[in-house]
């Protein structure tokens, strides 16, 4: 006889855990959970059986496996979050005693958790990590955009923002954005890093404001978090690319509002050279005479250096050597586009390089006050295009508006006459090409430069699509409607088969006043259709017959899909009728 | 010293500085205050008598001399005293005698004490009105209009006491009145002396009351100083060691906080904890072996209706626009609302952004997430590959003739050879056609609703039985060439008729003269037992001796198995467990089938015992038949479900079909052809094309080959019966409409 199975020691009913169980195996409270959860990447699972997993009762609860809380009992953040809460204990009862001393001191040696170990977990590799910073990025655009209240400090704000710049100069720099797309939720960019597509979305610049429904706790632990990993993957993006990280900022340049430009790329052989000379010196010192405090220095010294130039010890000989090999000056990271050309070989065999990439490149633009500087600097200059702005969008333009190599401005305002102008603005105007923001995103999803007749000033312009494309066989508004021209073409071989009912049907239109051309027409079309209609109920009948012997699972898995395809047609019906109709309705104008 | 009144002030003397006292009004004073002076009063009242103010000892912790001094340079104290003594020899001395008079009003005697004669050097002869109730506790006179009671006994009555008003034009008129004090025993309020004031702001100070009170004197010292040390030690234990040898302790302890401030654990001057990480090269360790987390599904991209421009058709109507506000928000199938704005500079900013990133963020950590394999499948792959129905042929395709009865064709019967069909109706009318041009032979009327008909499966003989209400009535169609109508009539009446079993039957085999034979009449009734109800079925062995019926009422499941040339019923279950609905003979082997509700049980019936019993899952069973090879068995239920059985592999169906839209009524398989059909109360019959095959590794082929519809429902009834002509693919039917068809090839 087999042993005696008791009911919830095994299966289901062990390896979830609701999660209230949870909380009270980890003892502490929900918001410490929710933290926890969100750092570590936990969510909840969905049993086979919620019954069996719930021992028997069936109430709404989240299921969590017990294994990832078991993991969760050794977190160190949890920990850190124990002795956070003793520390406001502390904190709030040296404040309620008056003891200012004391509270500053503790507040001074306040527990704060790190998560590098925690990116390290849930993104073993580098890619793992790019893969998955598409959230991270559209966040930390968001958290940019916002204005600080108390409960956002500026440093925070500050802190995104550099973050977003740190990742737009990386992209401009490395040119790998691909595609953009306008929407009315904003702009949607998408960059290839790694093979990765990485999109993430920005909103337009206008004051977003917290509404109450949102819990801004929960967006604040995802933003901890994402600022974490988008620091380390921008850290590994920019050391691989040769570059320093963090890029130093100017303090001037972003108080004029310069945006991107108040950060200067600067190539890291300047600041890998003294690392290694260090670790030299300790070598020659410990040459003459090695004491055992020496080489504890030495140990201290390099691993300062270490973390100081943050593990390049390790990769240090390699990199120098390529740095010998092909040292490129880049020395005015400020305009990309002169050190465009001079791409090392690194960031060639990194990243395939298309034709498109280097788009704009013969070309050099000049926004009007009234295009948003941000995006179209940032898309300018990521296709190798140079770009100008009037200084009330913000210092640091490097070209004027007189410049004479300026070929298209990028204006979005109606069409004026213009009265009082010099010949020589006029005939300035004359030689450039006043083109709407649109035209810039269209060529860059084109991959080749449009006609710009259709996108000028004042025009209207053509309907912007998506280049992130639909589900397959979707509605595809670019393709002419081909359904008109089979149908006629196919009308050939019919005979009058039933030539009475043909002839009276011919009388009643006639009586109706319809003319014979057009009747004919219909006739002939419905004929058609009968016959058609005809064969086809003959074969499906025999599918239906057919139906009868699959199985349950078959039938229902065999229902769904004809459900979603046959909503999606009629989907595509409807824009396509849709169409039709606005053309007729365009052409009745015209 | 000279006694000076305003220095040494008491409470007592103030009445006397202060003039008329009845004037002054009075104000309730709290009766602390009154307790207070009262007792006070006790003391001083000896004293006031001479009017002397009188210096309260001071405790002068100057020197006892100094004291000394004091006492002896104050004569006028030894006066007090003087006074004091004569103040009580008066008591006794001068105290008038009184005079004992006969009253005038009583006319007893009474005492009568002469007037007091205030001397002129006593004080109260200086003083307007002294209150001189005696020490009496003013609170007993609290209530009362007067205060006490003079020397004479008189009423001492309260002060007249001015209104509010009046009180406060005294304190605006007196400008000592915020330091003056209600004085209980004078009943008139009283200024402060400089000294009153004193000890009250030296209480409220939290000071010594007293002024002249010096808490921090020199020490006098008793024990030490010059002259007076102690000469023997305490104790004489010798110095310990520890009181002047540096301790190891506590230089370990110090030894330990060096080292670590040597080896960097401590940082003396530690700067205050950072929340900013540095960020170092994270991958460029190697990674664990283990797998990384499955990554969170990458959010929807943007499609055209996104785009802040799209063509004209993605915008939604006015009614589409109207629908998508009145869903709630969860219930919209898109979040947004396409929108065309001419220019860029006009999109406004998105309302739902943030809300939008925070759903995204509660899906990534609140949502439970299923790994789906995405089926990007032709949904027509699903549907099952058979043969064409066309080179499946033949099968009954169409209606070819029509024979229609009065009520409901419930039975019907085909011949063995094919070419006859016996239909019975609700009304007790039993019809003979023919199968090639539907003519109507005969008719018979019976009594009651027919409820089963079956031909005899031989063909040498010919006759049919019909089954009504607890009688099964043996009939034989007219025109039969003689051999067989003379071989029948010798199988149903023989003129030996076989001998009656030992065991008495309940069943009665009833005969009727050989005189009144004719094809009108009945040539054998068979009596089941009274109270067994209408026959539901007959079933015909494959030898066409043996039958069996199947009542709808009466003992042992109402089923009888009938014996013909031994004229000869019995019952072959003694009991049998659930209500049968079915019975059927194997076609090859002594095998029966019974069919309860749920069940199908398959006996033996030489060996006499249970050998199998069929689960197809159907709530209630309402068709059976078996394949002529004996292996197979069909079973369909009033809940539309068909179970295809494999005898030999195994008790559950081999295949289970839905799909008549209503309950199935009858099933039957072709003798010959491989086909069966089943029709049901939907007003169809569907005809199948089923193979069988030899080889046990092979499954038996089901092609689905047509849909025969013509019956039209009636009260929720379609299709009742369907048989097969024995050696045609024509299938006949009866339906609930009263008709029944012949379906040709």
């Amino acid at each position: 006889m087999g042993r005696l199975r008791q009911k919830g020691k095994a299966g289901a009913a062990k390896a979830y855990v609701t999660r209230s169980a949870a909380i009270k195996k980890l003892q502490c409270s929900l918001a410490d959970f929710r933290r926890l959860c969100i750092l570590k990447g936990i969510f909840p699972r969905e049993p086979r059986s919620r019954k069996r997993a719930n021992k028997g009762s069936s109430a709404p609860t989240s299921f969590y496996y017990a294994k990832d809380i078991a993991y969760l009992a050794h977190e160190p953040v949890l920990k850190k979050l124990r002795e956070h809460k003793t520390f406001a204990k502390k904190l709030a009862r040296a404040l309620g005693r008056g003891e200012w001393t004391d509270a500053k001191n503790l507040e001074e040696n306040k527990p704060v958790y790190r998560l590098d170990h925690i990116i390290k977990e849930r993104y073993p590799t580098f890619v793992d990590a790019v893969r998955d910073i598409d959230d991270g990025l559209s966040m930390v655009f968001l958290f940019a955009s916002l204005p600080s209240n108390p409960r956002l400090p500026p440093s925070l704000i500050e802190n995104c923002a550099r973050l977003a710049a740190e990742w737009q100069l990386y992209v401009m720099h490395t040119k790998s954005l691909r595609k953009t797309f306008l929407s009315i939720k904003g702009i949607y960019y998408q960059a290839e890093v790694l093979d990765q597509t990485v999109t993430w979305l920005v909103p337009y610049q206008f004051t977003q404001n917290i509404p109450a429904d949102v819990d801004v706790r929960v967006m604040l632990t995802f933003l901890e978090l994402y600022q974490t990993l988008l620091g380390f993957v921008f850290f590994k993006l920019y050391t691989d690319a040769g570059l320093v990280y963090p890029p130093p900022l100017d303090a001037k340049k972003d108080e004029g509002g310069a945006g991107v430009g108040a950060f200067s790329l600067q190539s890291a052989s300047h600041a890998a050279a003294p690392a290694p000379s260090n670790t030299k010196a300790a070598v020659e010192i410990d040459g003459r005479k090695i004491s055992g405090k020496d080489v504890r220095q030495a140990i201290k010294s390099m691993t300062e250096t270490e973390s100081e130039s943050a593990g390049q010890a390790t990769t240090a000989p390699a990199e120098s050597m390529d740095v010998d090999e092909e040292f490129v000056p880049h020395q005015s990271s400020s305009d990309p586009q002169t050190t465009s050309t001079l791409t090392t070989l690194k960031a060639l065999t990194a990243l395939p390089q298309s034709l498109t990439t280097s788009l704009f490149s013969p070309y050099t633009f000049y926004l009007s006050r009234e295009t948003s500087r941000p995006i179209f600097e940032f898309i300018v200059r990521s296709f190798g295009g140079r770009i100008g702005w009037p200084s009330s969008s913000g210092s640091g333009s490097p070209i004027e508006e007189t410049d004479e190599s300026i070929t298209h401005i990028i204006i979005d305002r109606p069409l004026v006459e213009r009265t009082n102008e010099t010949a020589e603005e006029r005939e300035r105007r004359l030689r450039r090409k006043y083109v709407q923001p649109q035209w810039v995103v269209d060529c860059v999803n084109a991959g080749k430069i449009l006609l710009e007749e259709p996108y000028a000033q004042g025009n209207t312009l053509p309907p912007h699509l998506s280049p992130f494309g639909e589900y397959m066989g979707a509605y595809d508004p670019t393709q002419e409607l081909g359904g008109q021209a089979g149908e006629d073409s196919a009308s050939e071989d019919e005979d009058a088969n039933d030539a009475a009912s043909l002839r009276a049907a011919e009388l009643a239109a006639e009586v109706a006043g319809v003319d014979f051309g057009t009747f004919e027409k219909e006739a002939r079309k419905s004929r058609k259709k009968a016959k058609a209609a005809a064969v086809q109920g003959e074969e499906e009948g025999e599918q239906d017959m057919n139906k009868m012997l699959m199985s349950n699972k078959q039938k229902k898995l065999y229902e769904k899909i004809k459900y979603s395809e046959k909503k999606k047609a009629s989907e595509r019906a409807k824009l396509e009728s849709r169409r039709k109709e606005v053309k007729r309705q365009e052409s009745k104008a015209a | 010293m000279a006694p000076d009144p305003k220095p040494t002030t008491k409470k007592r003397k103030a009445p006397r500085d202060d003039g008329p006292a009845e004037d002054t009004p009075a104000f309730l004073a709290p009766t602390e205050t009154l307790e207070m002076l009262t007792d006070d009063e006790g003391a001083d009242d000896a004293a006031s008598d001479d009017g002397e103010v009188d210096e309260f000892p001071e405790i002068d912790a100057e020197s006892d001399s100094e004291d000394e001094d004091f006492f002896e340079g104050s004569e006028e104290d030894e006066e007090d005293g003087e006074n004091a003594d004569s103040d009580d020899s008066m008591d006794r001395d001068i105290f008038p005698k009184p005079k004992t008079i006969i009253s005038d009003i009583t006319g007893q005697p009474k005492r009568v004490y002469p007037e007091i004669e205030p001397e002129y050097d006593s004080d109260s002869s200086t003083e307007e009105t002294q209150n001189r109730v005696g020490n009496v506790p003013m609170h007993w006179y609290d209530e009362l209009p007067h205060v006490g009671y003079d020397m004479d006994g008189k009423m001492v009555l309260r002060p007249a006491r001015g209104d509010e008003l009046d009180k406060f034009l005294q304190t605006v008129d007196d400008p000592s009145s915020w330091t003056s004090a209600f004085d209980k025993t004078a009943q008139m309020d009283k200024p402060l002396s400089a000294e009153e004031l004193d000890i009250i702001r030296r209480l409220y100070a939290n000071e010594v009351p007293d002024a002249g009170y010096d808490p921090y004197e020199p020490m006098t010292e008793w024990f030490t100083g010059k002259g007076k040390e102690e000469v023997m030690p305490i104790s004489s234990a010798p110095e310990p060691k520890r009181r002047w040898v540096p301790s190891k302790w506590e230089k370990q302890k110090v030894m330990k906080i060096v080292r670590a401030i040597r080896q960097g654990r401590i940082v003396p001057s530690k700067p205050k904890t950072t929340s900013k990480l540095e960020f170092y090269a994270i991958w460029n360790e190697p990674s664990t072996s283990q797998a990384p987390p499955l990554p969170a599904p990458k959010p929807r991209l943007p499609t055209n209706s996104e785009s802040y421009n799209p063509p004209e058709e993605y915008l939604p109507t006015d009614a589409e626009r109207a629908e998508w506000e009145a869903l709630d928000r969860e219930d919209r199938e898109r979040d947004y609302l396409p929108k065309k704005y001419p220019s860029l500079r006009l999109v406004p900013a998105y309302d739902q952004f943030i809300q939008e990133r925070f759903s995204r963020q509660l899906d990534l950590y609140l949502a439970p997430r299923i790994q789906r394999v995405k089926l990007n499948i032709d949904p027509n792959t699903l549907i099952p590959k058979l043969p064409s129905p066309q080179s499946l042929r033949p099968f009954p395709n169409y209606k070819s003739l029509k024979f229609a009865h009065a009520g409901r064709a419930r039975s019907i019967s085909v011949s063995a050879d094919g070419a006859w069909v016996v239909s019975g109706d609700e009304s007790g009318v039993v019809s003979l056609w023919e199968v090639n041009v539907g003519r109507e032979v005969k008719r018979w009327k019976f009594q009651g609703k027919i409820g089963a008909l079956e031909w005899c499966p031989r063909t040498d003989v010919s006759y049919f039985v019909v089954g009504t209400e607890e009688t099964l009535h043996f009939v034989v169609p007219p025109n039969l060439p003689s051999s067989v109508l003379l071989a029948t009539q010798n199988l149903l009446a023989p003129t030996s008729l076989p001998p009656a079993p030992e065991t008495p039957s309940p069943v009665k085999w009833a005969t009727p003269p050989t005189s009144s034979w004719s094809p009108d009449n009945i040539i054998l009734t068979v009596q089941l037992p009274p109270s067994s109800g209408l026959t539901k079925q007959i079933s015909w062995h494959r030898r066409g001796d043996y039958m069996a019926t199947v009542s709808s009422a009466g003992t042992q499941g109402g089923v009888w198995m009938h014996q013909i040339t031994r004229r000869h019923s019995q019952a072959p279950f003694k009991k049998i467990r659930g209500s049968v609905q079915l019975v059927l003979f194997h076609p090859l082997k002594p095998h029966f089938f019974v069919a309860t509700q749920q069940y199908v049980r398959i006996y033996n019936l030489s060996e006499q015992k249970l050998l199998k019993t069929l689960m197809p899952g159907i709530k209630w069973i309402s068709s059976m038949d078996v394949h002529p090879s004996g292996d197979h068995l069909i079973v369909g239920g009033y809940d539309r479900k068909l179970c295809w059985f494999d005898l030999e592999l195994s008790d559950k169906p081999y295949k289970v079909l839905r799909y008549h839209t209503r309950a199935i009524r009858s099933l039957a398989f072709h003798p010959t052809y491989p086909l069966f059909a089943s029709s049901s109360d939907d007003g169809a019959i569907q005809v199948f094309h089923s193979r069988v095959y030899n080889d046990l590794m092979t499954d038996p082929l089901i092609v689905p080959l047509k849909i025969l519809r013509g019956h039209t429902v009636k009260e929720g009834l379609g299709v009742l019966e369907v048989k097969w002509c024995a050696r045609q693919p024509w299938l006949v039917s009866g339906g609930a409409d009263g008709t029944v068809g012949l379906w040709c090839s």
